[in-house]
């Protein structure tokens, strides 16, 4: 039979009907292919046929191997490195937090978990014996629960690695470890309340690990760290000196801040009492509130600076004009009494110094209350403090703004506010008038700030407040050639719907130095006394101190110079 | 052209009929081709393999060292907190400096104490 075989034609023609022309296409080529051979043997040319046939497999076999090379060629050269080899930091659930120098504040450390599997343990008295030698922490109960059990079962979390090694080095059957990223706070309880802490998800709770918990998690995915504002040098010397405040006027707990007033940067913020973040479960009652952005106070005289400035600002007084302090004043039944009584009339520099609640009284009254609610919102006093932090909380406002609530609110009661917001305002008092938020992030907030103050009546407040540290209240806080200057406040706490001499606040908003030009650099330092047991109770005893300390210790750490001062001028005399 | 095309393809029929006890020496070419291919394969991977072990143990010592690089990071962190470094000065009878102790650069000269005296043998005073 041949291909020439009239039968073939015939299939053909039988089959065409009954397919689409496409599948007759491809039956009709399979076919010739297949009967090449023989139709070339017919055509009594079987030889060249043959090698046709072969040169078309050498082709077909060449092809698929060019495109093969050229695909592992370009696999080779062009499809980028492959991710084999990372030779760099392994990526973290959380990156490093760091001060503003680069200390550590908090890092994930690889942690163990370690695992017993029972059947593999030969002696399990022994087991338990070795294991509680090695690791006492292992709780006795849980390990012999895990020993006497027939299948593998943690045991212990968070092993160090030297407590691995020491299991290890039992050299027991059946101990397995499992690795595990734990947050560690190495400083204990420095900085605890600033820094926060993480669950052991990851995820950040409180503090700046709440805070900034999106960059810190970016950064631990890329082997970086997130630098916070914070000096860790200023932040110890604010922490130990808030201590020694807190333990020399036996008092409830306080809150010492630093704050850059040009930027807004928190350089040191504590809370006492202070808590360890490895053990929260141990922490007295209240000790993790972090009081600095979380607790309200009526605060007393030292919103005496914001009146004044508001006098001087709005043109309704200037250091020379004249209140008449010579007998308390009366506002309806209301007998409002100066704390350091001159029974005289005095001119505004003298209020300030002599923190006169008849004089401050008689300004906010004289201003009345649009131009009060207006300046204690320039300074942020009627809103949350502005700061990364969640936890900064709003403060607690008066109701109404009639004579009796501003004669209050000039010398600091009816409102109570959080120590952040009294750090921002009184940044903003001093550094030439410029309102800017606070920050944890190193070089601020990033935003311009808003003008609040002109740099006439800074310049005077500057001066108003150091004359206070020379002449006044706030002789204490004074630290050599620093050029101190500051207001005292002094609050009785509201218990029980009555105002409690026994239960008292004492502060101090300080800054230094408080010369130069407007723009100079300069420190704001708050303390704040929460329940002083010593007598007298005020903020100049309590709260001066201890910001008369801190300007003196972190003077060469965030190099101010120290220049002694002239003699004393009085401020008055200074203005032109 | 046509004669250089006829020589050359009787000259490939030569080689290509080129035998050894019965076996085209292209074959044998060919065979011992792919034996030095194979053999050239398997030298190239164990030498991958090789280097692939290589790399791995060096990123697990990497891995390793950074976790300790980590944890020692963090310990000295611990040791150089500044509650522990005041508490320990503290214990040491240290305390901060006073501002008296401290003098800007420009006044060192003077707190310079003067130069010793010194009388020589012959009379002739030197300082």
């Amino acid at each position: 039979m041949s291909v020439q075989d009239p039968r073939f034609d015939l299939y053909r023609r039988a089959a065409a009907p009954a397919l689409a022309p496409l599948w007759r296409r491809m039956v009709h080529s399979i076919w010739s292919i297949e009967h090449a051979f023989e139709r070339a043997r017919a055509d009594a040319r079987p030889e060249e046929d043959t090698r046709v046939r072969i040169s078309l497999v050498f082709l077909l076999f060449s092809a698929v191997f060019v495109l093969l090379a050229a695909g592992a060629t370009w696999a080779a050269l062009f499809r980028g490195e492959v991710p084999r080899f990372s030779g760099g930091a392994a990526a973290l659930a959380r990156g490093d937090l760091t001060d503003r120098n680069g200390q550590l504040l908090a890092a994930n450390i690889p942690h163990y978990a370690v695992y017993i599997d029972p059947t593999e343990v030969w002696d399990r008295d022994h087991a338990m014996r070795e294991i509680r030698r090695a690791l006492p922490r292992i709780p006795a109960e849980r390990l012999a629960r895990v020993l006497q059990g027939d299948r593998r079962l943690i045991v212990a979390t968070g092993l160090t690695p030297t407590e691995r090694r020491r299991l290890h080095a039992l050299g027991l059957g059946g101990l397995s470890f499992e690795p595990e990223d734990r947050r560690v706070y190495p400083l204990g309880s420095s900085a605890a309340h600033l820094i926060g802490f993480a669950d052991t998800g990851g995820r950040g709770v409180a503090g700046a690990e709440l805070a900034f918990d999106d960059a810190v998690r970016a950064a631990g995915a890329s082997g970086g760290s997130v630098p916070l504002s914070i000096d860790l040098r200023v932040q110890g010397v604010v922490e130990a000196e808030l201590r020694q405040a807190v333990e020399d006027s036996q008092a409830e707990a306080g809150v010492a801040m630093v704050v850059d007033a040009s930027t807004g940067e928190v350089l040191g913020m504590a809370s006492y009492p202070t808590f360890d973040p490895a053990h929260r479960d141990r922490a007295s009652a209240g000790a993790t509130l972090n009081r600095a952005v979380s607790a309200h106070y009526e605060m007393g005289s030292v919103f005496k600076s914001f009146v004044v400035a508001a006098g001087l600002e709005t043109g309704a007084a200037d250091v020379n004009t004249l209140f008449d302090a010579s007998d308390p004043l009366m506002i309806g039944r209301r007998r409002i009494a100066d704390f350091h009584a001159q029974n005289r009339v005095m001119t505004l520099e003298e209020v300030f110094l002599h923190s006169s609640n008849i004089g401050t009284s008689r300004l906010a009254i004289d201003m009345g209350p649009e131009v009060m609610r207006d300046f204690y919102d320039r300074f942020g006093l009627l809103r949350a403090a502005p700061i990364e932090l969640k936890e900064s909380a709003a403060p607690v406002l008066p109701r109404n703004w009639s004579d009796s609530t501003l004669a209050s609110l000039s010398f600091g009661y009816a409102i109570m506010i959080t120590p952040a917001q009294m750090a921002a305002a009184t940044a903003a008092l001093v550094n030439g008038g410029i309102y800017r938020p606070l920050s944890l992030r190193r070089g601020g907030a990033g935003v311009e700030g808003r003008r609040v103050l002109s740099e006439r009546t800074s310049a005077t407040m500057r001066d108003l407040m150091r004359a206070n540290v020379l002449r006044g209240s706030g002789a204490r806080a004074d630290a050599p050639g620093l050029r101190v200057g500051g207001k005292t406040g002094s609050a009785n706490k509201l218990v029980d719907g009555r105002y409690d001499p026994a239960q008292a606040i004492g502060t101090f908003a300080g800054v230094f130095p408080a010369d130069g030009a407007a723009d100079a650099r300069r420190y704001v330092v708050f303390v704040l006394i929460d329940e002083p047991g010593s007598f007298p109770r005020t903020g100049g005893f309590v709260a001066a101190p201890a910001v008369g300390r801190i300007a003196d210790r972190i003077a060469p750490f965030v190099q101010v110079e120290r220049r002694f001062d002239p003699a004393p001028v009085a401020v008055a005399e200074a203005q032109p | 052209m046509t004669a250089f095309a006829s020589a050359l393809g009787s000259g490939l029929k030569r080689v290509f009929d080129l035998k050894v006890r019965g076996i085209r020496v292209v074959e044998i070419v060919g065979v011992v081709l792919v034996a030095v291919l194979v053999l050239s394969v398997y030298v190239a991977k164990a030498a991958a393999a090789r280097q692939s072990a290589s790399i791995a143990a060096l990123e697990r010592e990497i891995a390793e060292t950074d976790a300790r690089v980590r944890l020692l990071r963090a310990e000295a962190a611990r040791l150089e907190s500044p509650a522990r470094l005041e508490a320990l000065s503290r214990q040491a009878g240290l305390a901060p400096a006073d501002a008296a102790q401290v003098v800007p650069e420009a006044r060192l000269p003077e707190l310079a104490e003067p130069a010793p005296v010194v009388v020589l043998p012959e009379g002739e005073v030197t300082r």
